[in-house]
């Protein structure tokens, strides 16, 4: 045989067998990977809605989900807003929820970050970030408090503390929160989001 | 070589041949991920995995690998090897996973695995290639225990997520940065060097 087909050969059957097996192994894996992703956001969402038992998709683009929140009467417990940004080092996935009125924040959780270990990844942080974003006015935009506060009490409804040593990556948590609050407001006016459940939804 | 006997060929890859204190390879992992214990491990844990197997599967095949075709086969071997490893953990463990970001797919190009392939398995048995890997493997397990450790307690005055440094204590952020990995693999590296030669000079 001559060189260069032993070496089609070889690299074929490498690859060959290589290629069935990962297929084989993505197979096994594929469903818990999408539990995991799923229970991922689930949680996200238990976090920051209160009383959510059912989540409903009502609106999702690229970088924005909106899930309408039921509890266990079926009766209305707020929205949660998925929604991904830049942040300071790479994309920053976050979720945060909304009342049942569409008028305030009731909490905030970051899913997915890869911000500066020690400093910026401090946004998912409950002590120096996430505590901070219970009870936010949703109804204009939020500015950032700096230097930064002590305690959550000494906070206006529409300022969010900056993590000391980490301001872009607070503020850009804050510009995708922003953002999509401009987004949840816009769809409200156009109907597409209702605030009661609609009949026949 | 073949004139070692199986405990010292073990025994090279924690200390003589350590990968990273001596061979100065896998730095890329060795520097990105060693902020905190627990992501430290995992990378060494999953280059581990992938280096035990690529050996396992390079040393039965090596007779008919084709020379000119051989990086290329072990690259796909390697490569193989990673993807499995990288899944496993997104199904079984997402939060690493998720702290390891692109890092798991690096191991591809980590060079203690490629060299190893290129160095020691393509030329040896199966037992022996299985032994060496582990070796290695143990050596690289320790190196990035020991800076892993040393920067997670100084960085942020934890180990394992645990605090044990008291409230007087002020986490030198620097080295969880890239500056203090550099920083403490420098020191590292002078020390095992400090011993080296004292250890020569007494023989």
């Amino acid at each position: 045989m001559s060189l260069s087909s032993r070496m089609i050969i070889v690299l074929t059957t490498v690859g060959l067998i290589s290629g069935g097996f990962l297929a084989g192994v993505a197979k096994l894996t594929e469903e818990r990977i999408a539990l995991n992703i799923q229970a991922e956001i689930e949680e996200a969402i238990a976090e920051v809605v209160d009383n959510a038992e059912v989540n409903q998709k009502v609106y999702e683009e690229e970088d924005l989900v909106i899930y309408r929140e039921l509890d266990e009467e079926g009766a209305l417990a707020g929205f949660a807003v998925q929604a991904t940004g830049v942040g300071f080092q790479d994309k920053i996935t976050l979720m945060f929820g909304l009342d049942a009125s569409l008028t305030k924040i009731t909490g905030l959780t970051v899913i997915d970050q890869n911000e500066t270990p020690g400093l910026g990844a401090k946004i998912e942080d409950w002590n120096s970030f996430l505590q901070f974003w219970e009870n936010k006015d949703a109804t204009g935009q939020l500015t950032l408090r700096k230097p930064a506060a002590r305690t959550p009490e000494e906070l206006s409804a529409a300022e969010i503390n900056t993590i000391t040593a980490a301001t872009i990556s607070s503020k850009k948590v804050l510009e995708i929160v922003n953002l999509s609050l401009e987004k949840v407001r816009q769809l409200i006016q156009e109907g597409k989001i209702a605030k009661e459940e609609q009949d026949g939804d | 070589m073949a004139t070692k006997s199986i405990g010292q060929e073990y025994l090279k890859g924690l200390w003589d041949e350590n990968p990273v204190f001596r061979q100065l390879l896998g730095m890329c992992p060795t520097l990105a991920v060693t902020g905190t214990v627990i992501t430290g491990m995992a990378m060494a844990l999953a280059t581990t995995f992938v280096l035990i197997f690529s050996s396992l599967v390079v040393s039965s095949i090596k007779k008919l690998i084709p020379s000119q075709v051989r990086i290329a086969t072990y690259i796909v071997v390697i490569a193989s090897f990673v993807t499995i490893a990288d899944q496993f953990l997104k199904a079984y463990f997402y939060s690493i996973s998720e702290a390891l970001g692109p890092y798991v797919p690096l191991i591809v190009v980590n060079c203690i695995i490629l060299g190893r392939q290129e160095a020691f398995s393509s030329k040896n048995s199966v037992g022996r290639s299985l032994i060496d890997a582990l070796g290695m493997s143990s050596g690289f397990v320790l190196a990035l225990f020991v800076l892993s450790a040393i920067r997670e307690l100084l960085g942020a005055g934890t180990f394992l997520g645990y605090q044990v440094m008291g409230p007087w204590f002020k986490p030198w952020i620097i080295m969880i940065l890239p500056a203090g990995a550099f920083i403490t693999l420098g020191v590292l590296l002078g020390i095992a060097l400090l011993i080296e030669s004292k250890t020569k000079r007494s023989q």
